[in-house]
């Protein structure tokens, strides 16, 4: 089942007097329960079409389906229900609200909506989410008192706690030392597989790419490649992995290319 | 604790340095209001209680006029209005006497006069009040007697007051004592009157002030007289055949030939009349009816209202060129220098609190501005626009009802520091003010809860902008910014 669709979008930014086109038309589809990583290097758009597929940002043309719902159609009122009822966000800053601690934290998008959860229920759930996330001990402390992986953590579970059925990472793992972000994927990962939640993820290390079990890969606000359920999926990280080296080199800054095995 | 209350108070510590700017506004304000309007309400207390206890009663009758008119006159410039005689006098008394909840009434002349000793060249000025002891003294009981009596009904007297003339002694250096016989000089449309009375007492009102002390009392058919309230004058005046000559004279020369009537002394080089002695004057005819207000007192001001209410219907209904009022307009110009006061104390609370807003509003942008992030985020996580309106709102009322409530506390203590340094009225406006010698203020609970609510209300006015901005932060600065 087709739980976001993008067709044809493209967004453009007034920089100026200049209009600068961070996505040239993208078209494509995830499906419910994918774990999404979209990736490419830095400025290929894959912040802009997160953002999009967030509700946050509205594209300059095509369309944005989520569940159903075209959120170009959507008024704010509408857009952020929707963002509160079938989204969840974790944010390459975490983004915790500081005045709160750990459980506050993970409670407060449950505070946003109309629907009245029983207090116990309620209770159970985010101590359940705690337990997932591994923050038990530390469900009262501030998230300055917290380790980055810790908030990231937090973040994770603030994201589920309204049973979303998409969760967006932008960049989850950019802020953590690689064996934390190591750790924050494959709790992300699992909580796919217990929780049948789509998870989409932005990110530009080729690494984490290989965990997922779709991959759309941009670059130049385009789709290079588009590939679902392991087929392909070692070439894909395999480029992935080259380019990030020859990012990393100072000649490689221009005249990459690649061929789109799936287009968008 | 509802989540908004909590971030509010918990948003209040964290940023503790915006939150002292601003709470330390609003507890100055609340002290500034607080302490102000004590002042205001003491000084209002203070010359209404007065005047009503000494002067004004709570319900003021007089006739009209095109100036506003008071129990001192009619307050005109450039000119001197005469005050007018109340008129249908009998109606009206027994109007107001009628009227539920007057429990005492009486009538009042008002008069200016320069009064001397007799054979002295020493002068002074009072405030003429003329009374009829017999209903005056029951209406305003607060007199104290310092020397002599009150006036008696029917007797040529004057009351004065001890302070007014200590002043006089301190300023002219003389004063009049107690049975001296007094010339008063009164002007009016009619020309100068002169007429002489008895100081039978000096006293002391109920918060005896300065600025008042320069009114006396006299028995009204003297301010009648010196006000020219008379119906004709039957007096024969005796003339000698010198005077017929020269009234039967027709000629300039007759009249300014050499003098006949004048002989100078030798002993004196003053010139001194030769006439025969003269015999006792008969009083003019004065207009017992001619009073220029009516005084009452009530059991309460609600008594009053309805009293002055059904007085101006029935002037209204029976064509009396008559009016009622409350005791401030009887007080005119010493209310007026109340109202006057807390117009500039109002304007400057204006001021003060626009400055505040705009300090305020100030601070709270830069606040909206550090979490544009955070707001992006709640917004990202589907806080509607509202919920971010009543953060900020929640937080800003956090704040106003703290340091009010700290700006109260520090109000009480400026009071009780007042209180304790027992400060003197220093003049006689001062002593108005005071209600008294010395500053005594009190603490009107109403004024503490409008204190408190203005300055929510500041609070309030000052977080629209801020929040305004913060408003149209878009969830996307949630991706942007940490």
């Amino acid at each position: 089942m087709t739980i976001v669709e993008l067709r044809d979008v493209r967004k453009v930014y007034p920089l100026g007097k200049v209009e600068v086109e961070a996505v040239k038309g993208v078209s494509f589809g995830l499906e419910k329960g994918d774990f999404v990583s979209i990736a490419g290097p830095s400025g290929s758009g894959k912040t802009t079409i997160l953002n999009m597929i967030g509700c946050v940002d509205r594209p300059s043309a095509g369309s944005v389906v989520i569940n159903g719902h075209a959120t170009k159609d959507l008024k704010d009122r509408d857009l952020t229900t929707l963002r509160h009822e079938t989204l969840g966000f974790i944010f390459q800053s975490f983004n915790l609200i500081p005045v709160l601690n750990v459980r506050e934290n993970i409670e407060f998008p449950l505070l946003l909506g109309r629907e009245r959860v029983p207090k116990k229920e309620k209770a159970q759930w985010i101590d359940y989410l705690i337990e997932e996330v591994g923050l038990s001990q530390w469900k009262d402390h501030k998230p300055n008192e917290l380790s980055g992986g810790q908030r990231q953590r937090v973040a994770i579970a603030r994201a589920l706690v309204t049973r979303p059925e998409i969760v967006l990472a932008d960049e989850p793992t950019a802020n953590l030392d690689s064996s934390t972000g190591e750790q924050i994927l494959a709790l992300m990962k699992k909580i796919n597989r217990e929780m049948e939640t789509t998870f989409i993820f932005s990110t530009h290390d080729a690494k984490i790419v290989g965990l997922a079990d779709h991959v759309i890969r941009l670059r130049d606000g385009l789709v290079t490649e588009n590939v679902r359920n392991g087929k392909d999926m070692g070439s894909v990280v395999g480029d992935l992995l080259e380019n990030s080296v020859a990012e990393a080199s100072p000649a490689s800054s221009s005249g990459a290319s690649s061929s789109a095995k799936s287009g968008g | 604790m509802p989540v908004l209350l909590r971030i509010a108070l918990r948003n209040l510590l964290e940023h503790k340095a915006k939150s002292l700017i601003i709470g330390v506004l609003l507890a100055l304000g609340v002290v500034i209001l607080v302490v102000g309007n004590s002042f205001m309400d003491t000084a209002a207390k203070g010359v209404k209680d007065t005047f009503i206890a000494n002067y004004t009663g709570n319900v003021f009758v007089s006739g009209k006029a095109k100036s506003p008119i008071s129990l001192f006159g009619i307050q005109s410039v450039g000119q001197m209005d005469s005050t007018p005689v109340l008129p249908d006098y009998d109606k009206v008394l027994a109007k107001l006497d009628a009227e539920p909840g007057v429990k005492l009434s009486t009538g009042q002349v008002t008069g200016y006069a320069l009064f001397s000793p007799k054979d002295s060249d020493n002068q002074g000025f009072a405030m003429l009040f003329g009374i009829d002891p017999s209903s005056y003294y029951k209406t305003f009981d607060g007199f104290t007697v310092l020397q002599g009596r009150l006036l008696k009904p029917g007797e040529d007297g004057i009351v004065m007051t001890q302070t007014y003339l200590d002043r006089m002694k301190k300023d002219q250096g003389w004063a009049p004592t107690l049975g001296d016989t007094l010339l008063l000089t009164g002007m009016s449309k009619v020309g100068f009157k002169i007429r002489s009375v008895t100081l039978v007492g000096i006293v002391r009102t109920k918060n005896d002030s300065d600025a008042t002390s320069f009114i006396s009392w006299v028995n009204v058919d003297t301010v009648r007289i010196l006000q020219g309230y008379t119906l004709g004058n039957d007096e024969e005046t005796p003339v000698s055949a010198d005077q017929k000559a020269l009234l039967a004279a027709t000629d300039e020369d007759a009249l300014f030939g050499a003098p006949t009537v004048i002989e100078t002394s030798k002993k004196s080089a003053a010139p001194v009349v030769s006439a025969a002695p003269a015999a006792p004057r008969p009083k003019a005819v004065v207009d017992q009816g001619a009073w220029n207000f009516l005084i009452a007192r009530t059991d309460s001001e609600v008594a009053a209202a309805k009293a002055i209410a059904d007085l101006n219907a029935y002037f209204a209904k029976e064509g009396i060129d008559a009016q009622a009022a409350d005791w401030k307009t009887a007080a005119g110009p010493f209310a007026q220098s109340i109202d006057v006061i807390r117009i500039v104390f109002n304007v400057a609370i204006i001021i003060v609190a626009i400055v505040a807003v705009i300090i305020m509003m100030n601070t709270l942008v830069i606040s909206v501005i550090e979490r544009t992030g955070e707001i992006g985020t709640m917004r990202a996580l589907g806080a509607p626009k509202g919920f971010v309106r009543k953060m900020f709102l929640t937080e800003t009322l956090a704040i106003a009802v703290v340091f009010g409530f700290v700006g109260l506390l520090l109000s009480f203590g400026v009071i009780a520091a007042i209180q304790a340094a027992h400060i003197q009225a220093g003049n006689g406006f001062l002593e108005i003010l005071f209600a008294g010698k010395v500053l005594n203020l009190s603490v009107n609970p109403m004024s503490v809860a409008m204190s408190l609510i203005l300055v929510a209300l500041v609070a309030v006015l000052a977080h629209l902008y801020p929040v305004s901005l913060a408003l149209k932060v878009e969830p996307v600065r949630a991706m942007q910014t940490e």
